[in-house]
């Protein structure tokens, strides 16, 4: 899947087309004409700092802000202002930044929860094993409550709590925070297995490197604006890329 | 010996009847983060409804809590989609404070217009019979709102535990943004929410209709009570409703038998003041765990 085309020519690849999407805190603009094209079936990526706008972003796609301006169009179908649970009911499911897990329900109950939605409900156990296989650890301590696990395991039930909704794009944001190196390594590899399995990914890190190496295609948004795009590989070489985000000079 | 098993006897009756009264009370606190200040509107609204069914058809206020919660469950959900929401959305989680506030002073005038502001009370066929255990005597409707009370909050419990709408609410209490991107309408959820504790409300209404007096203006005293048996028992669990409210009516009952009956107001608000200095989050702590 590295065949991805320039945004600026989105095709009928496109599976996710965000235009001009603006967003305001307390009047001060945080997100500014953000304009996004991901394509099926790839790994694309929005790197950036901290502060740069990125959970904003993709917190708008996902339905869970609204935004000032733009549009959100997702297979097709503008979904620019539609509450988040009808979003996640058309395959597109956000993992929020600090996992969110619902520590006072346990394992089970949490992926039961989102196995809910209308589109994956019949598949609710199936997907309930396909979710304790990718991460034995689950099944391990399903009847615990979330709470009580570790910082990756609740990473981990974050992941699966989405993959329940059997998502068609999946939008990871800063999956790899907080992690010991190792964990963080797996998550990447995650990522890149689930992409085989066919799901489209939006991954959005702070991790540069590690994002880099694996996105098909890359977004850079510094202070609200996307600065900068390109294939993962040659924005892992280009110079300012280097400079701000990978501490090389 | 036989005037505290007595008087403890009363407590409890007087507490299951706090318990079901104060449960809404302590879903909504838990789950949307409000002081819902109308609860009291609620139980009060129930008694009358429980009381114009009895006068008009002769429906027995046990079986009238079963229209009085549907149309109490209907006035909550409206209630909390359109005002509620309006206050919080525009202003804040605060605001929803002041608005329920005034709500619950139009409710009070608006009953006081309609069935004046004297005490009524419901009197069906068994009020006066009585049980008797050895030496102990306990009123049959005592009994009957006793095992009622324990009951709906049995079910409720069994709800929030075991079924999909139970997990949603849960979730939705602890952690609402979570719950909108795994799929559930937390704005439905929270009219939901607003809706069965109304019901629960209006149904303890009309079983408190049948063991005390009540008038209009009696809704500031369950709301208060309400409030009193969340500080006590803690927030948003079937169960902590149950603690604070049967220790509520033991607190009740004792203070009037054994200290003076004008008295039982400063001993609640002692121990309330005493519940906050020593466990200021219940005996059970908040069933949704998050901080609010």
């Amino acid at each position: 899947m590295t065949s991805t085309g320039t945004p600026a020519e989105a095709s009928d690849n496109s599976l996710l087309r965000v235009e001009g999407l603006s967003y305001d805190y307390a009047g001060m603009g945080a997100v500014e004409d953000c304009t996004l094209d991901i394509p099926r079936g790839g790994i694309a990526a929005l790197i950036g700092g901290n502060g740069a706008g990125k959970s904003t972003s993709v917190k708008m796609i996902a339905g869970a802000l609204r935004p000032r301006s733009g549009r959100v169009s997702f297979d097709g179908h503008d979904i620019t202002g539609m509450p988040a649970h009808q979003i996640v009911d058309r395959g597109l499911a956000l993992v929020p930044e600090g996992r969110l897990v619902f520590q006072h329900l346990s394992v089970h109950e949490n992926l039961l929860l989102a196995g809910h939605v209308a589109r994956a409900r019949t598949a609710c156990k199936q997907n309930i094993e396909r979710v304790f296989d990718l991460f034995p650890r689950l099944r391990e301590r399903r009847q615990q409550n979330a709470g009580s696990l570790s910082g990756g395991e609740q990473q981990m039930l974050a992941i699966g709590r989405g993959l329940m909704t059997m998502p068609r794009l999946l939008i990871l944001d800063e999956p790899s925070l907080g992690l010991s190196p190792i964990l963080v390594g797996s998550i990447f590899s995650l990522v890149k297995r689930l992409n085989e399995d066919g799901i489209s990914v939006l991954l959005v890190e702070q991790n540069v490197h590690q994002t880099l190496a694996i996105a098909d295609y890359a977004y850079v948004l510094e202070k609200g604006r996307i600065v900068q795009q390109g294939e993962g590989r040659r924005l892992l070489d280009d110079p300012k890329v280097k400079e701000a985000y990978l501490g090389l000079a | 010996m036989f005037l505290f098993l007595q008087t403890t006897l009363n407590g409890l009756v007087l507490g299951g009847l706090y318990s079901l009264a104060a449960v809404g009370f302590s879903l909504i606190f838990g789950v949307l983060g409000i002081v819902n200040l109308t609860h009291g509107i609620f139980v009060v609204a129930g008694a009358f409804g429980a009381l114009v069914l009895y006068n008009e058809f002769g429906l027995d206020p046990l079986l009238a809590m079963l229209p009085v919660g549907i149309v109490l469950f209907a006035v909550g959900y409206i209630y909390q989609r359109t005002v509620i929401h309006w206050a919080i959305s525009r202003a804040s989680l605060v605001a929803s404070l002041v608005v329920t506030f005034g709500v619950a002073m139009i409710g009070r005038n608006l009953m006081q217009l309609t069935f004046g502001p004297d005490a009524h009370s419901i009197t069906p066929s068994y009020s006066f019979s009585s049980l008797t255990f050895g030496p102990l005597q306990i009123d049959v409707v005592r009994v009957v709102a006793l095992g009622a009370s324990l009951v709906l909050l049995l079910l409720l419990a069994l709800v929030l535990a075991k079924t999909h709408f139970g997990r949603a609410v849960r979730a939705t209490a602890q952690q609402p943004l979570a719950a909108e991107l795994s799929g559930l309408n937390v704005q439905r959820l929270h009219g939901l929410t607003f809706g069965i504790s109304a019901a629960l409300a209006g149904a303890s209404g009309a079983i408190i209709g049948i063991v005390q007096p009540f008038t209009p203006a009696s809704e500031v005293a369950w709301t208060l009570n309400a409030f009193i048996v969340v500080v006590l028992g803690g927030i948003g669990s079937p169960a902590g409703a149950l603690v604070g409210g049967i220790l509520l009516g033991l607190i009740n009952a004792y203070t009037a038998q054994y200290i003076g009956p004008s008295l039982t107001q400063a001993a609640m608000f002692l121990v309330l003041v005493l519940m906050l200095l020593l466990r200021p989050n219940g005996l059970l702590g908040n069933a949704f765990g998050e901080s609010r």
